[in-house]
């Protein structure tokens, strides 16, 4: 018995010192190696890590990063209210690299490998987080400027001269 | 394959001759030295005092429109107008992308090669062998990053062909030239940078030995231009800007504009507010046509940046122009700006179909210009006299053109400004016609052009100039035009310059180029995803095929080993109005997508990506 626990402390220490040796501890409360996972993280599911959204529901930043969102140039790429073009639609549900205020952050900040620029270096941390509201506010009733639909295709154009209308077939 | 090998040298012959000047030689038919296999002077039933510039494709497709005038017609008639019922399908292949595929195949030597979007694949099938398997496949790896700065999906129009390479461009601003026979690269030529927002999406056209190459990005700030590449090396030759000195833009004492507008020292400089012209756009992103009689090529420029019109005040030469040049030394003969001071995106980069015939009683040389602006134009291509503009489809930005001025009469009311929205300003961004080509079928003589009908209401917004980033300065929604319908087919006629007949698309606008051949029949394709024979002279739809998805690459049609007529397309939805059917993009946002959104929400209920491509046959 004396003999297997003395073996069993050998081998942790083995452990120890391996660890130890090819990098660096992982100390309880030491900042983790990333902010934001891409892919799955390995074991049981743990709440997500990152930063506290210092803007969540606040509908002046929503607002002012709804200017920003023009002001950078984000509209021509992501739609004129968000729905998508270049880059994809941020009206969905689900994010490429995540939904929740940090994970936008980073994808803002950080740029992702399809054109994403990362913003991280020319724009400050604040203003990345005003976007983050404004992105977050989307379809909600909290939206600021929600894209409107003037009913104009329903009203009858009086400079409509239908000028082709020999051989016309109908095909549906 | 020696056959094949001999008749190139002779096409390569052709060229030679062309390029040390006997093309004067040509200017008589009679006088055509031999042409190449695969190509005809020969066309049948040509409508008397009708006469193409260029042979025609006759069993091959070595170039993107088939022939270098941009006909996109062949005289090819085993399929018929009596027996196109029996057509169908003999192969489909896949390249497992699920973005637009427009362009279009090409077919040289037995092989049928595609050009995939981004990653923009060269995939080689053999023709000799049943169901058309693949030979090799080339892959160059552009950067990922290129598909951000994409302004419309991460389309690529397709190759050329000539003495052995197949050259085509990558997404990421590189130009490729790459062994027909192998699939080995023989060249790689940047032409471009995707840090500047520039990408490459144009068909090169090769004459002569020299690659001509565009560049995309005028929602980007990009300054545009065309670059001459040495086929041989890669090496590039000139560069011809749309913006900037005189020399820069290749205007010498050889040029002469017919318009006093057009006319003056250095306008792609003082057309502009101080050092505007260096982020103005006129990217070079459509099509490019030659004309071996005149020795001279025609290609037009895009819109100017950023489309807010208020930042830009003056005429932005030379955005949105019709350029004729000299295809060796790129120096301009003349040129012509369709819409002075652009605002709303109707960039002139459309097809320009050289035509000999006659016109008002007298023949003529002709250029065909189907402009985004809703306007069939048709000039006097010696010159770059409009010599009529009628509008094809619903029109109310401008009142028709001032033929002595060339000056568009430009309704004030659809004029755009900075802040505040201009409604309903037909067509919308996305034209009357967008760079889908249209087919000039020398039977009939008449024009066959893939038309939308899409109105919109546009916002010019103040803009920013971040490299890399879209230079846009405007909130656009668009939405389908007055008469309950979208898009349309339509026959032009172009000697009396009215519509003979069209098919009406409720539902979407006409984004599949157009193919008209030997046998009475013009092929085109829906948003939908069908595929139809039409009677040429009718417009009767006498087949259809429901492909795998919606349709915005062009049809060709050539003949296998064994002499038998073959139809090809690719199905494949995407592009700027197609954009709408990914998932990535949201209905409820009808900005989005540049404003094409708004027109084509419904789409996703209708079809969905993934390109395939398919080969009919009888």
């Amino acid at each position: 018995m004396r003999s297997c626990l003395a073996m069993i402390i050998i081998a942790l220490l083995a452990i120890a010192t391996g660890c130890n040796g090819s990098g660096p501890a992982v100390a309880a409360g030491a900042e983790p190696a990333i902010r934001t996972n891409v892919g799955p993280i390995p074991g049981a599911s743990s709440a997500s890590i990152g930063q506290k959204d210092p803007y969540a529901n606040d509908p002046i930043a929503a607002e002012n990063g709804r200017r920003l969102f023009v002001w950078y140039n984000c509209y021509g790429c992501h739609g004129g209210h968000g729905g998508g073009g270049m880059g994809p639609s941020l009206r969905r549900k689900h994010f490429i690299f995540g939904h929740r205020g940090a994970q936008i952050y980073d994808s803002i900040a950080e740029g992702r490998s399809r054109g994403m620029p990362a913003w991280g270096t020319k724009i400050p941390s604040g203003q990345i987080w005003q976007l983050v509201a404004y992105i977050q506010s989307l379809r909600t009733p909290q939206e600021p400027d929600p894209p409107t639909e003037p009913a104009n295709e329903q009203v009858p154009n009086p400079m409509h001269n239908n000028r082709i209308a020999i051989g016309t077939q109908s095909q549906h | 394959m020696r056959n094949f090998g001999n008749s190139w040298g002779l096409f390569a012959k052709w060229t030679a001759v062309v390029l040390s000047g006997g093309y004067l030689a040509l200017a008589g038919a009679q006088n055509t030295p031999k042409t190449p296999k695969g190509m005809t002077t020969s066309i049948p039933g040509e409508l008397p005092g009708i006469h193409l510039v260029s042979p025609v494709p006759d069993g091959q497709w070595i170039l993107p429109a088939g022939d270098f005038a941009n006909t996109r017609y062949s005289p090819l008639s085993q399929i018929t107008n009596k027996n196109v019922q029996s057509l169908h399908v003999v192969a489909t292949m896949s390249d497992g992308i699920d973005h637009g595929q427009e362009g279009q195949p090409l077919v040289v030597d037995n092989t049928l090669y595609w050009v995939t979007p981004f990653p923009n694949n060269l995939i080689a099938y053999d023709l000799t062998r049943p169901g058309f398997p693949i030979k090799w496949t080339f892959q160059p790896h552009p950067s990922r990053r290129a598909v951000g700065v994409a302004c419309c999906d991460t389309v690529n129009r397709g190759a050329s062909y000539a003495r052995g390479k197949i050259v085509y461009n990558t997404l990421d601003d590189h130009t490729v030239a790459v062994d027909a026979k192998t699939g080995k690269l023989v060249w790689e030529t940047a032409v471009g940078s995707i840090r500047y927002g520039e990408t490459e999406t144009m068909a090169p056209l090769v004459v002569h030995g020299i690659v001509y190459v565009g560049i995309s990005g005028g929602e980007m700030g990009v300054r545009g231009r065309l670059t001459a590449l040495d086929l041989k090396t890669g090496k590039i030759l000139w560069r011809a800007w749309s913006t900037g000195s005189d020399k820069d833009v290749r205007i010498g004492p050889g040029f002469h504009a017919y318009y006093p507008k057009d006319q003056g020292k250095n306008l792609g400089i003082t057309s502009w507010n101080p050092g505007q012209w260096k982020h103005g756009g006129g990217p070079v992103w459509g099509w490019i046509s030659y004309d071996p009689e005149l020795n001279l090529i025609f290609y037009g420029t895009g819109n100017p940046g950023p489309w807010d019109a208020d930042m830009r005040p003056g005429s932005n030469h030379w955005t949105c122009t019709i350029w004729a040049r000299d295809p060796k030394t790129g120096y301009a003969k003349w040129a012509y700006q369709i819409v002075p001071h652009d605002s709303w995106d109707y960039d002139a980069i459309m097809e320009n179909i050289p035509v000999d015939m006659p016109w008002h009683g007298k023949q003529r040389k002709l250029l065909l210009h189907p402009a985004r602006n809703g306007y069939m134009v048709v000039m006097d291509r010696t010159t770059g006299q409009i010599l009529s503009a009628e509008p094809f489809v619903h029109v109310n930005w401008a009142n028709g053109f001032n033929l002595k001025t060339g000056m568009p009469n430009i309704n004030p009311n659809k004029r755009t400004h900075a802040g505040k929205y201009t409604m309903n300003i037909c067509p919308s961004s996305t034209g009357g016609k967008d760079f889908i080509p249209s087919s000039f079928d020398p039977q009939t003589g008449y024009l066959y052009i893939p038309a939308h009908n899409t109105c919109m209401d546009y916002e010019g917004m103040s803009v920013n100039y971040i490299a890399g980033t879209p230079y846009l300065g405007a909130s656009v929604r668009m939405y389908p035009g007055p008469g309950g319908y979208q898009g349309k087919l339509i026959a032009w006629d172009v000697a009396t310059a009215k519509p003979v007949w069209s098919i009406k698309d409720k539902l979407f606008p006409v984004y599949s180029g157009v193919l008209s051949t030997g046998g009475g029949l013009v092929f085109y394709g829906t948003l939908e995803g069908w595929f139809r024979a039409v009677d040429a002279r009718t417009g009767k739809v006498l087949w259809q095929f429901k492909t795998g998805s919606g349709i915005i690459g062009d049809p060709i049609t050539f003949t296998g080993p064994h002499g038998k007529q073959y139809v090809a397309v690719f199905s494949g939805i995407g592009g700027w109005m197609g954009a709408s059917d990914f998932p990535s993009i949201s209905a409820d946002d009808p900005y989005a997508t540049l404003g094409a959104n708004g027109a084509m929400r419904n789409i996703k209920a209708y079809t969905k990506p993934g390109d395939t491509m398919y080969v009919f046959a009888l």
